[in-house]
């Protein structure tokens, strides 16, 4: 195999994604910014009038801000979890999906923390978390695994990206601006793809990719803790760390889905990102709707069976305040995914997608549903307050910042394919170089 | 249409029927479960108890048990009864009150009232039910000796000693000691009274060592009780006093080291946070400088080509 050849022809093959930006993609840019500049207006607007412009009250003191927080992290961590078992076994199909996985892993971590900024009521106290942090609270443990975490993404993120900076770097022919090619050269760190360096490379890459997936589970974990060693009805549970876990990969194997169809389509990928790589996110996202079946029925059950008093009064909550979105949440956000996934005849492109539409928006509503209902009805009964401290709806300044932390990260996603090919030229190439080994390897052993 | 009609009606007139079944059955359910008195006896009991400051509670117990299962037992509520002091025909009405829901009517007689006494000391006393429509009337006579317990604490010889003597008293101010009696001492707990010595008066004298390793509240203080029970002469008397007499043991409790409210964390808590940034971070740096180490060999190469 002639390297510089077949990486001139990928370049060439993936380079009208770098090098233009279409009528379409410039529309696309426009409107996610126009939606920004929206949630920045709102963001200014709760900066000077202080959190009354939300819905946040006394009493439920977190609203869609700490669920957009929990829902991002939780596509993170479920991207890092799946990126590094693509990356540790070596998947044959991980070319195609692989940085899809690892751009949503790094944005969603880079937008969600953003959210629970915005649920602080005095910013200006924010470093006291780090010049006062208390080890025993669980919301100083979630800080330093965001954190960590955060930087062990960026890593593994930057060295799975190096061998296509380098390809990127040594092509003259892709048609970029000269910043692009500074930038190039820059992150691809002197790579000349030699064969100690593509060994180091892989080596620690590996390393990293086991570390994303313990730090993920630890993170995750931490965050459920938040909520589960309160003595809260509805997050007092010893189930809630697992629970959080196979809900994140719920709804980040949904958001994978959902991004391989909408690149799938713009970017006319269908000779890389096939059915068969659908079927098979699809029938992971069975055995997720399965497993978050089950652990909601338990959760759900538990707090029916055990008669207490508070966990009755939040069961009373959900079905009459909150009785279509907990149907939604926990019926049709999880029945559907497993009616359509199921059957293999209804296993096509659009469908799987539609489930994984569904199966995302249930999931929002659920982490909507563990929060806010809760909150309205607490271990210690509300006494002498007023009807609106009680009741949380959300404004229009918290859905324009939700819907801006939606826009920044397709923004964000859009702005990164146009920095590095969306699949991976160098696991091409690698996978090309495996098969001529073994090619290599079988006609020797006929030969003997 | 015709159809729908008839299908609609069917299962409508199934319903009600569903309902008026379900209610009949419920009324009979009712009728069936209906209290019937006849099948109940009335227990009831009267006792007194002279009290420590003298006076006399005189107390009642209404309560009516199946004949069947004696385990059902349902207390008379707000059953009027009178008790009487009498001698002869003559009746003294001493006070009235109502049983409460646990079928019980308490009349304190004070310290001061007279009593009729018969020739032999005894005061007779009657706890009288009139009775209801439903139930019949009731009464009941104890006849008990106005008795005196003298409780006396004192330290002979550094010996905590408990005296008690017990006697009565005539018409003439003239103190008589009885010839015996049993008696209980005890110490007087949260909830209930703990005997420590069951003994008898002799001669209306009783003497007790008491014991050195009685714990007492935080200033060491304890009451001391003595009471006569169910006495066929002088019914229930009781007589307490408090005395320094306790030993105060209380722990102290130790202060709590590394709690989650502590201004510093559980030392494994310190460790294991320690172990796993420290093994993350490192594992960062290992990455990192790997990453330099692969920079360096490609600018050596770099450097080779141009020579």
């Amino acid at each position: 195999m002639n390297l510089d050849k077949r990486k001139r022809e990928l370049v060439k093959e993936f380079s009208p994604t770098l090098e233009h930006y279409s009528l379409k993609t410039k529309l696309w840019i426009g409107s996610l910014v126009a939606i920004i500049l929206v949630g920045v207006y709102a963001f200014f607007v709760q900066l000077i009038n202080g959190h009354i412009v939300t819905g946040m009250r006394d009493n439920v003191v977190w609203g869609i801000y700490i669920i957009n927080f929990i829902f991002f992290v939780g596509i993170s961590y479920s991207g890092a979890f799946i990126s590094g078992i693509l990356h540790f076994f070596k998947t044959p199909w991980k070319n195609s999906v692989s940085r899809i996985v690892e751009l949503i892993t790094v944005l969603s971590l880079l937008i969600g923390p953003i959210f629970i900024l915005l649920c602080i009521g005095r910013l200006d106290r924010l470093h006291y978390i780090f010049l006062y942090p208390r080890i025993q609270s669980p919301i100083t443990w979630d800080i330093i695994a965001i954190m960590t975490d955060l930087v062990g993404c960026f890593i593994y993120l930057y060295l799975t990206f190096i061998p296509d900076f380098a390809i990127l770097r040594d092509n003259d022919d892709i048609k970029v601006s000269q910043w692009k090619k500074k930038l190039y050269r820059f992150l691809a760190m002197n790579y000349q793809d030699t064969k100690s360096q593509r060994e180091r490379l892989h080596k620690i890459t590996r390393t990293m990719s086991v570390m994303v997936i313990v730090l993920a589970l630890v993170a995750y974990t931490v965050l459920a803790w938040i909520f589960s060693l309160t003595l809260q009805p509805g997050w007092n549970s010893t189930i809630f760390a697992p629970y959080f876990i196979v809900a994140g990969l719920y709804s980040g194997v949904g958001v994978i889905i959902i991004a391989m169809y909408a690149t799938r389509k713009f970017f006319h990928l269908e000779r890389h990102i096939r059915k068969v790589h659908f079927v098979a996110a699809g029938i992971v996202l069975l055995v997720l709707s399965l497993l978050f079946g089950y652990f909601t029925f338990s959760e759900y059950f538990a707090r029916w069976f055990s008669h207490k008093s508070t966990d009755g009064q939040l069961l009373h909550t959900l079905f009459s305040g909150y009785f279509w979105e907990f149907i939604f949440a926990n019926y049709i956000g999880v029945l559907i995914p497993i009616f359509i996934l199921f059957f293999k005849k209804f296993r096509t492109i659009k469908s799987i997608t539609f489930a994984a539409v569904i199966a995302v928006l249930g999931l929002w509503l659920n982490r909507f549903l563990i929060v806010v209902p809760t909150l309205e009805t607490p271990y210690l009964p509300i006494q002498d307050t007023r009807e609106a401290f009680v009741h949380y709806s959300a404004t229009w300044v918290e859905y324009a910042l939700s819907f801006a932390g939606i826009a920044a990260f397709c923004l964000l996603f859009t702005l990164l394919i146009k920095l590095v090919p969306i699949i991976p030229m160098s696991g091409i190439i690698d996978y090309e170089r495996e098969q001529n080994k073994r090619k290599k390897l079988k006609g020797k052993n006929k030969n003997k | 249409m015709k159809n729908t009609f008839f299908k609609y009606s069917f299962l409508a007139s199934f319903i009600v029927l569903l309902l008026v079944g379900n209610k009949n059955f419920a009324q009979d359910k009712i009728k069936e479960e209906e209290f019937n008195l006849s099948k109940y006896k009335t227990i009831y009991k009267f006792n007194s108890l002279k009290q420590t400051d003298n006076s006399r509670l005189l107390e009642v117990s209404l309560v009516v048990q199946n004949k069947k299962n004696r385990k059902d037992k349902i207390p008379v509520f707000k059953a009027d009864i009178d008790f009487y002091n009498v001698l002869g025909d003559e009746e003294i009405l001493l006070g009235s009150a109502q049983t409460s829901e646990e079928g019980i009517a308490k009349y304190s007689v004070p310290a001061t009232q007279q009593y009729l006494v018969d020739e032999d000391g005894y005061i007779n006393l009657i706890a009288r039910f009139n009775g209801t429509e439903e139930l019949k009337g009731k009464d009941e006579d104890i006849a008990v000796k106005d008795l005196n317990l003298e409780l006396t604490l004192t330290e002979i010889d550094s010996v905590k000693t408990v005296i008690v003597k017990a006697f009565t008293i005539d018409s003439l101010g003239i103190k008589t000691p009885i010839e015996e009696a049993d008696l209980i001492v005890s110490v007087k707990g949260m909830l209930s009274n703990m005997p420590v010595e069951e003994g008898t008066i002799e001669e209306g004298l009783f003497e007790y060592e008491f014991p050195n390793d009685i714990p007492g509240d935080d200033d060491g203080d304890l009451t001391v009780v003595v009471s006569i029970e169910d006495n066929d002469d002088f019914g229930n008397i009781i007589q307490e006093k408090s005395v320094n007499w306790g030993i105060h043991n209380v722990t102290p409790l130790k202060k709590a080291k590394n709690t989650l409210w502590s201004d510093s964390a559980p030392l494994w808590m310190y460790i294991v946070l320690t172990i796993l940034l420290v093994g993350v971070w490192a594992n960062y740096i290992y990455t990192i400088f790997n990453l330099f180490k692969i920079k360096n060999e490609g600018q050596k190469l770099e450097v080779t080509t141009e020579e």
